[in-house]
Formats: C-alpha cells, sequence, structure tokens
C-alpha cells in the first residue's frame, strides 16, 4: 500500500461504464485514511465524483473539500489553455477578445492535442504545487480520466508535443510533463474494467498500447462489479422442480428465485472466463471488486469499496500477481 | 402509441443516449424489426462491437450501405430489407475531400495538412455531421423507407442533436474568406490589416506556445474553399430532415445514467430544438418480482423475506430433501439482492417517465446475462422493443 501512495500521480483509466469515477473516488478515500493529502482531478467536467464524495455539486475548475477529505477539482483542457494564456496576455480585456474570437477557436483545433496537453499540464501544475512554506500542496493527486481512447489521447499529448512542436513554452513544459508522466517512481496508470467482452478487449488493447506505445508506468487492474455465483447450478434445478407442485402464487415466488440464480451464476460464469482472459493478457496486480447492489449507489458504497481496495492492496506487496478473489463456484 | 407505432409511424428513427448504453444494438434490432414488418431498412451504425458487425456482415468500413442477404435475418425471413452502413468518420471525410477536391495534387495537399486532420479527427461535432450528411444522402436517395441512425457515443445525452450546428459555426464562412485571401496565407499582414489587435496577440500567441498553425489552416482552406461552399445549406438540408415530421429521436438509456435526473430538462431542450423525444428505451434493467400486497409490503424487508425463505424451503423439501440451510440461504440473499437493484432502477425510471412532457411510450429492455452480438440475438430484443397489444404493462405511460 505504501509502495502504491509513494507514487504522487494516479491515472485512473477504462472504457466508459465500466467505474472508472468509483475506482477514482475509493483510491482517494484510501489515500486520505492513509494520511494523505489528496487531491481528486476529474478530468472534463460533468462527472459523478462530487455526488460520490458526498458533495452537493460536482466538481468545478476551484477545489472543493468533501466530508471525507478529499479535495476535488474537475479539469477541462479548454480552462486550463485559458488559464494559461492569461500568463502570456496578462490585459484581461484583450485576452477575452482574443479567448471568444474564431481565429482562437481556429488555433485551438488547429493545434492537434493542445487542448488535452493542457490539461494534463494542470495535472502536472497540481502534482508539482509547493505552498509558501514549500512543502508540496498535494501528497497525492488521483485523475479520474474520460473513457479509454480518449484517454489515451491525454496521455500520448506530452511527448507528442515535445517531439513536434517547434522551441517554446509548450515544448520545454511538454518534455517536463512527459519527464513526470514516464517517471515509474512518481506515476502509475490504473486500468479499471468489468468482467465483460467488450470492456475486456478495449482494456487488452489498452494495456498494449500503454505498455508498449506509450510506455507509462503501469499500476493496477481493477475489475469492478464482479458477479460471485448464487448457489450451486443442481440446487437451482431442484428449486425449479420443487416449484412445479406449489400453489400458483408460491411457485411464482420460487421460480423468481430459481431465474435470479441462473442470471447471478450466468454473469459468474461470464466474468470467469473474462478474468481468465485478463489473468493471461494483462499481467498486472489485479483488485477485484464485487457488483454491488443498492437501490441507489452512493458514497457509502464507495467508502465500503475503498476498504477492500485498501485489504487487497495490503495483502500483496509490491508488482505481485494476488490471489483472485474466487467466488462460489456454482457447478 | 407504442414504441412500435412510433417506428412504423416514421421514416427515419435517431437513436440517441451516452455512451455504453446500447444504442448501437437497439439501432440494430430496430432496423430488424422493420424489415420484417416489410419495409426496405437501413441502419448507419458506428462503432458496433466485432461479432455483431461480423454478424451483419459489417467487416469492411466500405462507406456504403451493404445489404444483408435475408436468409442471414433469421427464419422465417423478413420481407422486407435490411442494410447496414457503418459510418467512419475518417473515411466520410476522406470522401468528402476527394469528391470536392480541384485536382488529385490539392487533394493530396489537403490529405496530409494537419489541420484538416485534426479537423476530421478530432474536433467535437465532425463524426456527428458525418451522421447527419450520411443521413441526407440516403434520405434523398429515396432507396429505402426506414432510416435508422446510431449516433456516436456522447458524454451527455443531447450533445448528437446540436454538434453538427456547431460545426457549421465553427466553419463561418466569413471567417473562412479571411483564410483563403492569398496575402494572408503568406504573411502575417494580412491578418493584421484585418484586424490589428487580434493579429498581434495571434502572433504572439504562436511565438509563445511555439505552435505556428496558421498557415496550415489558410493552406486548408485555400484549398479547399469549394468544400465549405455548400457546407451551411448541407446542415441546414440535415436539419431539416431532423426536424421533419417523419423523424422521430428515441432515448437509449441504461437505468442508472445520469440522463434519468434530468427529465424535465431533456424535454424542455428537444422541444426547443424541434425534435421532439418520441420514445425510450431503458435497456440493461432488472424487473422486480411484485412480492406481497401492499399492506404486507409495508410492514418492510423483514416480512418478504421471510415469506420467499418458506417458499424456497418448501420448494427444494418437495424436490427431495431440505439441503444445505446456508445456500438455502445463498439463494434467497441472491434474490432479495436483485429485488432491491430492480426497486431503485424502477424508482429512477417512473421519476423520469413522469417528469416528461406529453406521452411518450417507454419500453424495457432486460440486463440479458449473454451477449447481444448476433441476429437471433437481436430478434430476441422484440418481444421487449415491441410487446404485442395484449402484451405486458410497459407501453405508454
Amino acid at each position: 500500500m505504501d509502495a502504491l501512495f509513494s507514487r504522487r500521480v494516479h491515472f485512473v483509466v477504462g472504457k466508459g461504464g465500466v467505474g472508472k469515477t468509483t475506482v477514482s473516488v475509493a483510491l482517494a478515500l484510501m489515500a486520505v485514511r492513509h494520511g494523505r493529502r489528496t487531491l481528486l482531478i476529474e478530468l472534463e467536467a460533468g462527472g459523478r465524483a462530487g455526488s460520490l464524495l458526498d458533495l452537493s455539486q460536482p466538481a468545478t475548475y476551484a477545489a472543493h473539500l468533501s466530508p471525507a477529505g478529499v479535495w476535488t477539482i474537475a479539469v477541462d483542457g479548454r480552462s486550463s489553455l485559458e488559464e494559461y494564456l492569461g500568463l502570456i496576455i496578462p490585459a484581461r480585456r484583450v485576452l477575452k477578445a482574443v479567448l471568444h474570437s474564431k481565429v482562437y477557436q481556429y488555433f485551438v483545433a488547429a493545434a492537434p492535442g493542445l487542448k488535452e496537453l493542457m490539461a494534463v499540464g494542470k495535472v502536472w501544475y497540481e502534482a508539482e504545487r509547493r505552498g509558501d512554506d514549500g512543502q508540496r500542496q498535494w501528497d497525492v493527486v488521483i485523475v479520474d480520466a474520460p473513457a479509454t481512447g480518449h484517454s489515451l489521447q491525454y496521455l500520448r499529448m506530452p511527448r507528442a508535443a515535445r517531439d513536434t512542436f517547434g522551441p517554446g513554452l509548450v515544448k520545454r513544459e511538454a518534455a517536463r510533463i512527459h519527464a513526470l508522466l514516464e517517471s515509474s517512481k512518481e506515476t502509475a496508470v490504473h486500468l479499471v474494467t468489468t468482467a465483460e467482452e467488450m470492456p475486456v478487449t478495449e482494456t487488452i488493447e489498452a494495456y498494449t498500447t500503454l505498455a508498449s506505445d506509450l510506455r507509462v508506468p503501469l499500476g493496477l487492474l481493477v475489475v469492478n462489479r464482479l458477479h460471485h455465483g448464487a448457489a450451486p447450478d443442481a440446487l437451482v434445478d431442484r428449486l425449479r422442480e420443487g416449484a412445479a407442485v406449489l400453489p400458483a402464487a408460491d411457485a411464482r415466488v420460487a421460480l423468481a428465485v430459481a431465474r435470479r440464480a441462473t442470471e447471478e451464476n450466468a454473469w459468474a460464469a461470464i466474468n470467469r472466463a473474462q478474468l481468465e482472459r485478463l489473468r493471461v493478457a494483462v499481467p498486472l496486480p489485479t483488485i477485484v471488486l464485487p457488483m454491488v447492489f443498492a437501490r441507489e449507489f452512493g458514497p457509502d458504497d464507495v467508502a465500503a469499496l475503498s476498504q477492500l481496495v485498501d485489504g487487497q492492496c495490503a495483502g500483496q506487496p509490491g508488482a505481485a500477481q494476488p490471489p483472485l478473489g474466487r467466488g462460489h463456484d456454482p457447478r | 402509441m407504442t414504441l412500435g407505432d412510433v417506428v412504423a409511424k416514421h421514416k427515419v428513427v435517431v437513436c440517441v443516449g451516452s455512451g455504453g448504453v446500447g444504442k448501437t444494438t437497439a439501432a440494430a434490432a430496430i432496423g430488424l424489426w422493420g424489415a420484417h414488418q416489410g419495409r426496405a431498412t437501413v441502419v448507419i451504425t458506428i462503432d458496433p462491437a466485432r461479432r455483431l458487425a461480423t454478424s451483419l456482415g459489417l467487416e469492411v468500413k466500405s462507406g456504403e450501405p451493404h445489404e444483408i442477404p435475408t436468409d442471414r435475418l433469421g427464419a422465417p425471413p423478413p420481407r422486407g430489407t435490411m442494410a447496414a452502413m457503418m459510418l467512419d468518420q475518417k473515411g466520410a471525410w476522406d470522401r468528402l475531400v476527394e469528391r470536392h477536391a480541384p485536382s488529385a495534387r490539392v487533394r493530396d495537399q489537403v490529405l496530409a495538412n494537419t489541420f484538416y486532420q485534426s479537423l476530421s479527427q478530432t474536433f467535437a461535432g465532425s463524426y456527428e455531421y458525418m451522421a447527419v450528411e450520411e443521413l441526407s444522402e440516403l434520405h434523398e436517395s429515396g432507396r429505402y423507407d426506414l432510416i435508422v441512425v446510431d449516433t456516436p457515443p456522447t458524454k451527455h445525452a443531447l450533445d448528437f442533436l446540436e454538434a453538427p450546428r456547431r460545426l457549421d459555426d465553427f466553419l463561418d464562412r466569413r471567417i473562412i474568406r479571411w483564410f483563403v485571401r492569398p496575402y494572408v496565407s503568406a504573411t502575417w499582414v494580412g491578418m493584421r490589416l484585418m484586424n490589428r489587435t487580434m493579429g498581434f496577440l495571434l502572433k504572439r500567441l504562436e511565438d509563445a506556445t511555439g505552435i505556428s498553425v496558421l498557415l496550415t489552416i489558410s493552406e486548408f482552406f485555400s484549398a479547399m474553399g469549394g468544400l465549405f461552399e455548400g457546407f451551411h445549406e448541407r446542415v441546414e438540408r440535415a436539419y431539416g430532415i431532423l426536424q421533419g415530421a417523419e423523424t422521430a429521436f428515441v432515448l437509449v438509456t441504461s437505468p442508472d445514467e445520469q440522463v434519468l435526473g434530468e427529465a424535465e430538462y431533456l424535454s424542455a431542450k428537444m422541444a426547443e430544438l424541434r425534435m421532439p423525444l418520441k420514445g425510450v428505451i431503458f435497456n440493461r434493467t432488472h424487473d422486480e418480482l411484485a412480492l406481497l400486497d401492499g399492506s404486507r409490503r409495508d410492514g418492510g424487508d423483514a416480512g418478504g423475506k421471510g415469506y420467499v425463505e418458506q417458499v424456497v424451503a418448501r420448494a427444494l423439501s418437495m424436490a427431495g430433501g431440505s439441503g444445505d440451510p446456508q445456500e438455502l440461504q445463498a439463494l434467497v440473499d441472491n434474490f432479495l439482492r436483485y429485488q432491491m437493484l430492480a426497486e431503485g432502477e424502477r424508482g429512477r425510471i417512473e421519476a423520469f417517465t413522469a417528469a416528461l412532457r406529453g406521452r411518450v411510450p417507454t419500453v424495457r429492455v432486460p440486463n440479458f446475462s449473454h451477449d447481444v452480438h448476433d441476429v437471433g440475438a437481436l430478434t430476441g430484443l422484440h418481444p421487449h422493443l415491441f410487446p404485442s397489444a395484449q402484451g405486458r404493462g410497459d407501453g405508454t405511460r
């Protein structure tokens, strides 16, 4: 665990809808529990981190402190670029005119990845930022990244910018950001997925790109929403048999119970097969999180998941392959 | 009015929704149903799962509708036809350039231009623009009487509706004219003459960032001026179709998307855009078994739990032997966990449906514990999307 948070910058990457925000918040809560001053950054505004942290509003460009002690901001490339241009063009009125001009929009559109670069630049700025006392502002910065394809664009930009832009501020900063990104002492990119076919396929592709093309230091593989199965299939069959001789109203209930058990077992089987694919193709320390059954998934659920991450990290020092949480085998 | 009526009465059905909710599958299932209703159907799709693409014969991104042999569309084969077209954003832009470029040299120059590459690959809205461009083309071809559009995954469900217009706004002809004046492309002088302050500041911007782009932009627009001449008209024509009486918008969403908290906003916004919501598909839902009558339900979970335990124990003993009490408990707990999940979903769906304006048909598709990646599985969605008249309680609110 201490090994995990000895790195300061954590990117959480994965396909849309697999639970990146949940995992980001869980990691942030865990860092706070371990006494780290923690900033959670949502790349692109409008996410759910705010509500999962029990904040009354979504994260914004200005930092908010959650009841559990996590600071959070939302960063998008446009605001970061504007903040940055504010440094180059100090006159407010003039700056405003530039930002609202169409020519500026062309400039942004024409410099490929400039917005992404600026957003990652903001992450770097927060990670390096020091207070008046000369101490670092944050011990840990966790980045809730957008859907995989777009995340890779973010992570790719610093190197691309360093290599392609002419000499100037941007090139210099891109080189510094890239140095932080590729340092395995400072940075970890965590992959999140569910154990279903399409997310796993995308995760394997992302792993290959990250490991062999971008060469960023990887951290954990978090497999979310794992079903463990309900009961052995033979028992479910017996339940069905017995239901046949019950009065209709009761039979309906018994059959519904059987159907849910079959459904849960089917998901568990899919999950097991996909976990196996991951085990072969993505050799990273793996955390498994259960499917959470809740009326409304909320802050308490994330806090509970955070404890699970903590427990599994404690059980697996360094980069050793962890024991995968095998649930009840329904067969 | 049911979702089936909506599809039957419209020529164009546009599926909107945020990413990862099953839009592609829903669009394909609607298209297949149309074919079974005897219509000449085409589905414009974005990024189907590989096996669905294979199943529909979409391995090749040809940029043309691909007619699916009717014997692959289930038995009995549909009375109508079904074609599918995979939208390849980059390919579609390239074709546009090829169509409008005055010469091969200009074409190559444009394809290699970094501004063009950025515009065609990353600029938000260009994907959406290509979708409506293809829609217009297919609509005008008159070859199909049902066109189903699967929209690109967006962060917000409504992003698709405005994106083409934003792109049009971005490619404002008056501004483009700045860039196509020859003297601008050569130096900054022209820009400075046009607008002294702006030119000066942008020069500083370029110097400070080390990114020089205006020359690239200018080259692009000079070469491709013709492409954008008709752009505005094409966008307007596409909106004419989107806002027409023949077009229906259907929202596809899972029961835990943020959009479920925004029904009023959604209704108001779509009405304002003159693209009213005509149907909602709740995908990956869990249905809830009405366990007990209201009075006992009010007694709390404990009452329901006791009853279920009793029933399961009885059923198991009927089938021989009482079994392991732990296994019995596991069966019951599993059932109650799904009931709880379903109850939460029902609450969100009901609140959303109640807040929608007007009578919008809604359907629920269960969270299948198998992948929906072939024609057979698509057909399996039909009883949920288009329940027969005497079917279950979903349907019109």
